[in-house]
């Protein structure tokens, strides 16, 4: 079985588990309702374009770290062991990977979907907006799903998540903030492309990365 | 390599260069203060101007020529000098009734020249208002000036900027510490990745240790700029973009010692260590591409060019900063290795 | 790492000290050394600095003799 079907398999076992049991998206969907409603209860005069997309990359950013700490733990270690004997270790990565860039399009989405109702919809280029969201859930997907691998590995990985990767998504983050804001139309932004393409640069430059030193970090 | 002595003594050499060339050599003599600051255009001015390690006295004032500058083209000559004594001087000028400018003030530089000390620039020294605009008639009025044979200063200084003054010295030993960190922690990955190619515990301790002084000289270079700045830029922390890029460095490195003692087990923590160290270089790289574009930096060389350009480091500056660079990056490889021999023993006896 | 955080504070002490310095009252006499105390603030920093650092280092090779004398 080549890489790409044995891909294709593991995303379609990520999906199905995850239809399954559907803990995750309901957790989540609960996570992004109530964590739009303690901002909005805070701000409730209203909020700037500005600060409305800082405060939604803030949000995104926590729900991403919600959403992507329990890949590599939810099955336990034995279970984790067989899929890398059945399949390719790094397809299991790259399925992993696209698990949650899907899952993290859609929690972005539904973010700005809740945020927007309750706040407004300072949104005024829908296509930069959904660009931003899509490279950002490209680039929150790799990094973390990559560092939730590694700390999936320690002892008390929960805690190490966030420090192990904020200060590796900053870069990310500064970006995204700069195109986002380019999209609601608060500023013209001369150089979008050229953040697009540095965007697109540290994404496939990070996921390039995450399958070489794959190999080094699944075996124990 | 690491037991011999050759390129410790030489990083101290360097050091011992750096610190008497980089504290004994004097700054190029310059202007501190000009007043009265604001003047009006029209009127006969008498300038006080305080000088900065000058000898007006010696140069005598028929040596002594001075200018109000506003552009290349339109320069003021002044009518009179009176010094008072070495650093202290009165300058004459009789400032015509209509500004070369649009506006209805400008500001002016105020530039000394005597064989003495070489030339001296205090910009944006004065301000000058008029009360009706009409660049035509200032015309020939503001011609009277014109640099001829200026006269370099006698000897080596360094440059004198109004707002660093004698603190323009730091380059030599606030900058090198970010050179090195950067060349310690670039060694770190090269041995990290040897540990991954190899599983040669050795490697590991390297790249513990030269992780961690690397991580010294981040937070020496973060409380030397912090420093620094406040006598400078008038704060401790400006949000600037090179502090900030460090103030990520650091955050990275210490993430990395986190993740160590997250571990028990010896294998893995070298393992997954490493991975993440290799993992952060990586990601370190896009800061150097994409914080510099965000904003404006308070830091030399900002706006996309490259560090120290023009002015604000000379040959003369060089002959120093280099040799400063090179000295405190070996002193930094020198911290490393002691480090790392009291690893590799705590390794050899207690570790087995 | 107690080393470490005692010198960290020392460097802070240190640091408002200076800066209290240079906004007091004497602003005539610190004109006159043109900023050259921060020089003097920066380089007594980095002295700290690897001070500290020394002092850590030799609290743990004395300990680590201590043990491999005890084996």
């Amino acid at each position: 079985m080549n890489f790409f079907a044995q891909v294709g398999i593991l995303l379609r076992k990520e999906l199905l588990l995850e239809w399954r049991n559907g803990y995750a998206i309901s957790g989540i969907l609960l996570y992004v309702l109530s964590t739009v409603f303690v901002v909005y209860v805070s701000f409730f005069q209203g909020v700037s374009p500005m600060v409305w997309n800082t405060l939604y990359w803030v949000m995104v950013l926590f729900a991403t770290t919600n959403a992507v700490v329990k890949s590599f733990v939810q099955e336990n270690g034995a279970r984790q062991l067989y899929y890398y004997q059945l399949a390719d270790p790094t397809a299991v990565l790259v399925a992993k990977i696209l698990y949650n860039i899907l899952l993290l399009f859609a929690l972005s989405v539904l973010t700005w979907l809740a945020f927007g109702f309750i706040t407004n919809n300072p949104v005024q280029h829908l296509e930069k907006f959904l660009l931003a969201i899509f490279l950002g859930s490209l680039g929150f997907s790799i990094l973390f799903t990559f560092v939730s691998a590694l700390s999936a590995k320690a002892d008390n990985n929960a805690a190490l998540l966030p420090v192990l990767s904020f200060p590796l998504v900053l870069p990310i983050i500064m970006t995204l903030v700069k195109i986002s804001v380019s999209a609601l139309g608060a500023i013209r932004d001369s150089s979008l492309g050229k953040d697009i393409g540095i965007l697109i640069g540290i994404d496939l430059g990070l996921f390039a990365l995450a399958l070489v030193l794959f190999p080094f970090l699944w075996r124990d | 390599m690491i037991r011999q002595s050759w390129w410790k003594i030489l990083g101290v050499l360097l050091l011992v260069y750096t610190f008497i060339a980089g504290l004994m050599m004097p700054l190029k003599p310059g202007i501190i203060q000009v007043s009265p600051g604001s003047l009006h255009a029209g009127e006969a001015v008498e300038l006080v101007v305080r000088g900065y390690n000058s000898s007006y006295a010696k140069a005598g004032k028929e040596n002594m020529r001075a200018w109000l500058k506003m552009d290349d083209e339109n320069i003021l000559a002044a009518s009179k000098v009176q010094v008072l004594g070495n650093r202290d001087l009165k300058v004459f000028f009789n400032l015509p009734a209509y500004l070369p400018s649009k506006d209805s003030s400008g500001s002016f530089s105020l530039i000394l020249d005597h064989p003495a000390d070489g030339a001296a620039v205090l910009p944006n020294a004065v301000f000058i208002t008029q009360d009706s605009i009409d660049p035509a008639k200032a015309g020939s009025a503001w011609k009277s000036g014109r640099f001829e044979n200026l006269s370099e200063h006698p000897g080596k200084t360094f440059p004198f900027r109004n707002i660093l003054k004698e603190s323009i010295r730091n380059q030599y030993f606030h900058v090198p510490l970010w050179f090195a960190m950067m060349f310690l922690f670039l060694f770190s990955l090269i041995h990290s990745i040897k540990y991954l190619r190899k599983g040669d515990p050795d490697a590991d301790l390297r790249v513990v240790s030269l992780n961690q002084a690397g991580m010294i000289y981040g937070l020496l270079g973060v409380v030397t700029g912090a420093l620094w700045a406040k006598h400078t830029w008038g704060a401790y922390w400006s949000w600037d973009t090179k502090q900030n890029m460090t103030a990520i460095c650091l955050l990275i490195y210490a993430a990395y010692f986190v993740l160590r003692g997250a571990f028990q087990d010896d294998e893995r923590k070298a393992r997954l260590s490493a991975i993440y160290n290799i993992f952060a270089f990586a990601a370190m790289i896009p800061l150097l591409f994409v914080i510099p574009r965000m904003t404006d930096s308070l830091h030399p060389g900002a706006g996309g060019n490259p560090a120290f350009g023009g002015d604000d480091l000379d040959n003369t500056m060089r002959m120093v900063f280099y040799p400063a660079g090179v000295g405190w990056t070996l002193l930094g490889f020198w911290v490393a290795s002691i480090v790392y021999r009291i690893r590799a023993l705590e390794f050899k006896w207690l570790d087995r | 790492m107690i080393c470490n955080r005692v010198s960290l504070v020392l460097i802070l002490a240190l640091a408002s000290i200076v800066s209290a310095r240079a906004q007091g009252a004497d602003a005539d006499f610190l004109e006159s050394m043109g900023k050259m105390y921060v020089v003097l603030a920066v380089v007594l920093a980095i002295l700290f600095g690897i001070v500290a650092f020394l002092i850590y280092l030799d609290r743990k090779l004395t300990k680590l003799e201590n043990q491999i004398k005890e084996e």
